[in-house]
């Protein structure tokens, strides 16, 4: 399964094709895109960094989670760094699974989690200089 | 003894360094790495608990022990992003 950190743009479609098969009869993809507003203020653009080796260690890690909770789905994910403009994807999920149902779950999971968990890190770039986002302090208990 | 230490993010920026050196005591634990972190690098003493510590690429309590070639890295908080 597609599983990485990449410097080129997520390609959605070989998400999806990595992930379907015979046996599967649903996909659920996210796409999280740049967004041109963060907290009232306009963002240009967007800087990613990750600590990549961790990163698809973690982002492995999520999907292992996904295995145990939601019984046999199919996940791919990819999240792009370097910078990215307003409108260009930097995470990319595509979960599939035999029903419906898990499908979607693994979805939602995939992407709250890898916000948890996945040591990458955005910074924001606006009219007023430049800002690191940090939403999401990592709890070392819950990792 | 010495480790290196990789930083990322709002801690490289502090530290100027993709990656820093800090003596801890031989057999220390995390904790001990952050005392030595906080003293070399004032700015991080007063946002200690919003750095997070990984060994070996797993996030790490103060208590966990260190031994010599451990992978350290500093992790401030994660890009987040509302729900």
């Amino acid at each position: 399964m597609i599983c990485r950190i990449v410097e080129r743009p997520v390609e959605m479609n070989a998400l999806i094709k990595d992930v379907a098969s015979d046996d599967i009869g649903g996909v659920c993809t996210f796409i999280g895109l740049v967004r041109n507003h963060s907290r009232g203020q306009r963002v240009t653009h967007l800087e990613y960094s990750a600590y990549p080796e961790m990163a698809e260690k973690k982002m492995r890690q999520v999907i292992e989670e996904i295995e145990e909770r939601f019984g046999v789905t199919q996940v791919a994910l990819e999240h792009r760094v370097g910078e990215l403009q307003i409108g260009e994807i930097a995470v990319g999920i595509a979960a599939a699974s035999a029903h419906r149902d898990a499908s979607f779950k693994a979805c939602r999971y995939a992407i709250d989690r890898i916000k948890q968990i996945v040591p990458i890190w955005k910074k924001e770039f606006g009219e007023g200089g430049s800002v690191w986002v940090e939403e999401c302090p990592v709890d070392a208990e819950n990792t | 003894m010495r480790v290196r230490v990789k930083c990322f993010a709002w801690a490289c920026e502090v530290t100027g360094l993709d990656e820093i050196e800090l003596d801890v005591p031989e057999g220390g634990t995390v904790g001990d790495l952050r005392a030595a972190l906080g003293e070399k690098y004032p700015p991080f003493a007063g946002r200690m608990e919003s750095i997070a510590v990984s060994v070996n690429q797993e996030f790490s309590g103060d208590a966990r022990g260190i031994a010599e070639g451990d992978e350290f890295a500093l992790i401030p908080p994660i890009s987040g992003g509302l729900r």
